[in-house]
């Protein structure tokens, strides 16, 4: 078996802050395979977006990083100093959440384009502007020479993120990195853009990895899903086996929470109790423990280590639902009314 | 314009509020005008769940907004209770606000971050007293629990609390005047995922008990569903299709509906995924498409389309009524 | 079997009263009270000048003429061998006294013209911004003379002169955070509760608008005291015997004594550019400190 495309080892991504330090990343371990399609799932302060911006070297001077990200046999943090100019941005490329900032207001959709084809490839003005119009009519633009030479404004969103798109894909990277690139446009869009997105990582045979706080968009489009949860990776599976057959209660809770499209109006939701995890020195106990209605004493005395199976369905809890082991913690805290951390829960009367 | 008609206004005993034909617009640049809302009629029971649905652009928020005059109306009328609030000023209006209130969207934004939240929450009562009846102190911690925050936090000032707690707070405030008429303007869409159904449950458990009339504005289809009774969709300032929630999603016969649907991450299992692939772009505002506004991204769109507005009608005898020529059959079978 | 979580008891975490305080708290820092001190203590010494046991500024001949400094009289003395010390002291009463009014003015009246102009928008906006334009666009100067030109030069009209040229910029400033706050959800959220305009401006956009226009408070007395400066070298400053920074600073600025005994213009500069230093520091310390309150976690 050949190595994975990208291996991510042990990653920890600390800030320094007046109250403390800030664990944004708290020993993240994950491999890609070439032309495979991640989806990284999480919530706000989860680590995901600093996960991508640490493997695009995007962060800020004061982030400390430790750990190992090797990409196409490469130690990316280690890159010779000549190399770097023409690595992120060619072999490695991100999309953005929100086009107006990806996209500079007072140049023309072409030029930007152009600038990255001049700068990382050396093309002439005029190659780079043919290229220019050729990408935006691989990603759907309608009449690429006339939106070549408009300024973004003139631009809907949903044209705008595929202008970005095509910005990251000039230069035929290996692998893109897409950071909630559907949250600020409306569904209909997304779903063209996401199509889109599918489209061109096949044709190209790209690695892609997804990062959304949406578990369905996560759902439709990716191979494997891995979900975040206070800076760590807490389970990865191929992405059915996620979702039908969950072992780490923060995914559980989640999917249960959610409002589904098949279920009947007025169900009633299933709350996920307490708020986001500390960042700033976080205890040595599992991050979800304070939430979680499996939790047992030996949650709180160590950090859960990710066990289940290596390459398959990775999981890092000491009481996964959907195990005998869980099922069992659930059971003695239902009799006790309370989890260990305080938290109350109670059987249902009626099944979900 | 023509307008899309009265046919779902139900006019019996139970409706508490009727807008009728409701058109507003916003001045943009020189001469233009933004064509926000364009006409729309429909009607919300006591006690009932109204949701509205639709994308960016199509006017949802404007008609929130309107029905409580945080912006000015063209024309139409909204009548609530026998008041026309859109025919009404200064003292007049002012004396019916306690019966309507809205939580917004930005938690944050919608606290004021020099006050102190027991003073936010008890806002209402201070600007009215004791003139109103059933207004006093205890009402406002009752209401504190109620919505999950420790009256011993009143003290606190809002930039201490998380968006979900700040919602909560806005939910608090809004309730502090007993209205009759609940307003919610996509009131989880700026919250983390494991806080909306915290969020949505309280409003359920708030409805129940204070027996309000919720009016729910959102552009995520699956949090619309599981709040409302019934669910109106709109584009470009129209309404396409009013229905009864899981009759709409069961059996959506508007192409646009249909579209949503089938664009959600998830598709609902009634739509082809395919229905969902319209081609081209959201007209723009200013100048819309004559006819039906949907014309030019509709895969069924013939020449009356482009001629004439469709006007809502009844789908069989139920609670169902879409304004389209060319209605989908549903003998659609999904795999 | 489902478990769920009572939705009437949600888990409520807000961090404890000390930590989340105490965590957000940014410190003003040990400059800010260095500066805060050193104007406490002119503002002081200028306050209780009569009761402070120094000369009398306007005694001709309390030392020798042209006296240097460390000498009989603490600052030395100026050519009419008056106490360059006291007469500095003395000439805070009326810089600092100018400077503080003439923001006053400014800020009471251009405020109100702002807040106004910045809820209100429309018709009351064009006339208020109209008025103000004319004022930004009149020379302050000719200003200054015209008023002081009509009226005495005593210590009131100087004040208002400072002030009425603070008028245009301050409620500029205003109204652009007015109009940044009336847009707010929290303040349709006033109107929807039912609120009158005249409860939302005080209730709900003072407390916002004050607060960056407080900060400005400092850094425009520190304005205001130049301002006087330059009144005095046109001769505009307060008239007759009363002291003023200003005043001194021309009176030490012959060729001769500038030369030869600078120490009569240098101590009041001096004294000047300290307190000014001081003003915008601490001005500039409360922007930042109050910018804050704002985020949630």
């Amino acid at each position: 078996m050949s190595a994975p495309q990208l291996t991510v080892e042990d990653l920890y991504v600390r800030f320094p802050t007046s109250r403390g330090t800030v664990e944004a990343v708290n020993g993240v371990n994950f491999t890609l395979e070439k032309g495979q399609m991640l989806g990284i799932v999480g919530e706000s302060g989860s680590g995901k977006s600093v996960t991508a911006k640490t493997l695009m070297n995007l962060l800020p001077r004061t982030a400390e990083v430790d750990g190992n990200i090797i990409f196409e046999g490469d130690d990316v943090r280690a890159i010779a100093k000549e190399r770097r100019k023409h690595f992120w941005g060619v072999k490695m490329t991100m999309v953005f959440q929100d086009p107006m900032t990806s996209l500079n207001p007072v140049k023309r959709c072409g030029e930007q384009i152009t600038e990255t084809l001049r700068y990382h490839l050396g093309d002439d003005k005029a190659t780079a502007k043919k290229k220019a119009i050729d990408l935006l009519e691989q990603v759907g633009v309608p009449e690429p020479s006339k939106r070549v030479d408009q300024y973004p404004h003139e631009l809907s969103g949903g044209l705008r993120q595929r202008v970005v798109i095509a910005m990251a894909l000039a230069c035929e990277p290996s692998l893109l990195i897409a950071d909630e690139p559907t949250t600020a446009v409306d569904v209909t869009v997304q779903k063209r853009l996401l199509d889109l997105l599918d489209g061109l990582r096949r044709d190209r045979g790209m690695s892609m990895i997804l990062i959304t706080h949406d578990l369905g968009v996560a759902r439709g489009r990716c191979d494997d899903v891995a979900v975040m949860y206070g800076g760590r990776l807490v389970e990865r599976a191929p992405t059915e086996t996620l979702f039908a057959d969950s072992r780490h209660p923060y995914t559980e809770a989640l999917l249960r929470t959610i409002p589904r499209i098949d279920q009947p109006s007025h169900t009633r939701l299933e709350p996920i109790a307490g708020r986001p995890p500390e960042l700033i020195d976080p205890d040595e106990e599992c991050a979800f423990a304070p939430r979680c209605r499996y939790a047992q004493p030996d949650c709180l005395k160590a950090i859960p280590p990710v066990g289940g199976v290596r390459d398959q369905h990775e999981f890092a809890c000491f009481h996964p639902a959907n195990t005998d082991r869980g099922r069992q913690a659930l059971d003695t805290n239902l009799a006790a009314g309370q989890t260990v951390t305080g938290l109350q829960i109670q059987a249902d009367a009626g099944v979900n | 314009m023509a307008g899309t008609g009265h046919a779902p206004l139900r006019g019996d005993r139970n409706v508490l509020l009727t807008v009728q034909d409701l058109e507003v617009e916003f001045p943009v640049g020189r001469n233009e005008v933004v064509h926000a809302v364009s006409g729309i009629s429909f009607d919300v029971a006591e006690g009932e769940t109204l949701g509205i649905v639709g994308e960016s652009g199509c006017g949802k928020s404007t008609v929130a907004k309107s029905i409580i005059r945080l912006n000015d109306i063209k024309s139409g009328s909204i009548d609530y209770r026998g008041n026309d609030l859109a025919h009404m000023e200064g003292e007049a209006l002012r004396q019916i606000r306690p019966d309507l209130q809205m939580i917004f969207q930005d938690p944050i934004s919608s606290l004021n971050p020099r006050r102190k939240i027991r003073d936010v929450i008890s806002e209402g009562i201070a600007v009215w007293g004791n003139t109103k009846g059933s207004w006093s102190q205890e009402r406002i911690e009752e209401l504190m629990v109620a919505v999950g925050i420790d009256p011993k936090f009143g003290e606190r000032r809002p930039h201490q609390f998380s968006g979900g707690q700040c919602q909560r707070i806005g939910i608090a405030r809004a309730l502090a005047l007993d209205p009759k008429v609940l307003i919610c303007d996509e009131p989880v869409s700026a919250l983390d995922v494991s806080v909306q159904a915290q969020v949505l449950n309280i409003l359920e458990d708030m409805k129940a008990r204070y027996g309000l009339t919720l009016l729910f504005i959102s552009h995520d289809l699956s949090v619309v569903k599981n709040v409302s009774d019934r669910i109106i969709v709109m584009y470009l300032g129209k309404v396409c299709e009013i229905g009864n929630a899981d009759e709409l999603y069961e059996n959506p016969r508007h192409p646009y509906t249909r579209a949503l649907l089938a664009s959600i991450p998830e598709p609902a299992p009634t739509v082809d995924v395919s229905e969902g692939d319209i081609e081209g772009e959201l007209p723009s505002p200013i100048h819309p498409p004559a006819g039906c506004r949907f014309n030019t991204r509709c895969q069924h769109a013939t020449d009356i389309c482009f001629t004439d507005e469709p006007v809502m009608q009844q789908v069989g005898d139920s609670d169902h009524y879409l304004a389209c020529h060319h209605p989908v059959e549903v003998a659609v079978s999904v795999g | 079997m489902t478990t769920s979580v009572p939705s009437t008891t949600v888990v409520d975490d807000i961090a404890d009263d000390e930590t989340v305080d105490n965590a957000v708290k940014k410190r003003l820092g040990f400059g800010f009270w260095v500066a805060i001190s050193w104007i406490g203590l002119v503002s002081l010494a200028a306050l209780l000048a009569p009761w402070l046991p120094i000369a009398d500024p306007n005694e001709i001949a309390n030392g020798a003429p042209r006296d240097g400094i460390l000498g009989d009289n603490f600052m030395g003395t100026d050519a009419l061998g008056r106490d360059v010390f006291a007469r500095t002291i003395w000439g805070a009463r009326i810089s600092l006294g100018v400077g503080f009014l003439g923001i006053l003015l400014g800020i009471v009246v251009g405020g109100a013209l702002g807040i106004a102009a910045g809820y209100f928008k429309g018709l009351v906006d064009q006339v208020i911004s109209f008025v103000v334009f004319s004022l930004l666009s009149f020379p302050s100067l000719v200003l200054a003379l015209l008023i002081t030109a009509s009226l005495s030069r005593s210590f009131l009209t100087v004040a208002m002169t400072l002030g009425i040229v603070g008028i245009a910029p301050i409620s500029r400033l205003a109204r652009a955070t007015t109009i940044q706050f009336a847009e707010r959800e929290f303040v349709q959220a006033a109107r929807v509760i039912g609120a009158k305009s005249r409860r939302i401006i005080v209730k709900e956009l003072l407390p916002n608008v004050l607060i960056p226009m407080g900060a400005l408070t400092l850094l425009g007395m520190g304005i205001s005291i130049v301002a006087e400066g330059s009144l005095a070298f046109l001769g505009l400053s307060v008239e007759g015997e009363a002291i003023s920074w200003g005043k001194s600073i021309v009176d030490g600025s012959q060729t001769r004594d500038l030369n030869q005994n600078s120490h009569v213009a240098f101590v009041p500069i001096f004294a000047m550019f300290l307190t000014v230093m001081a003003l915008n520091f601490a001005g500039d310390r409360i922007r930042e400190y109050t910018d804050v309150k704002e985020t949630a976690f």
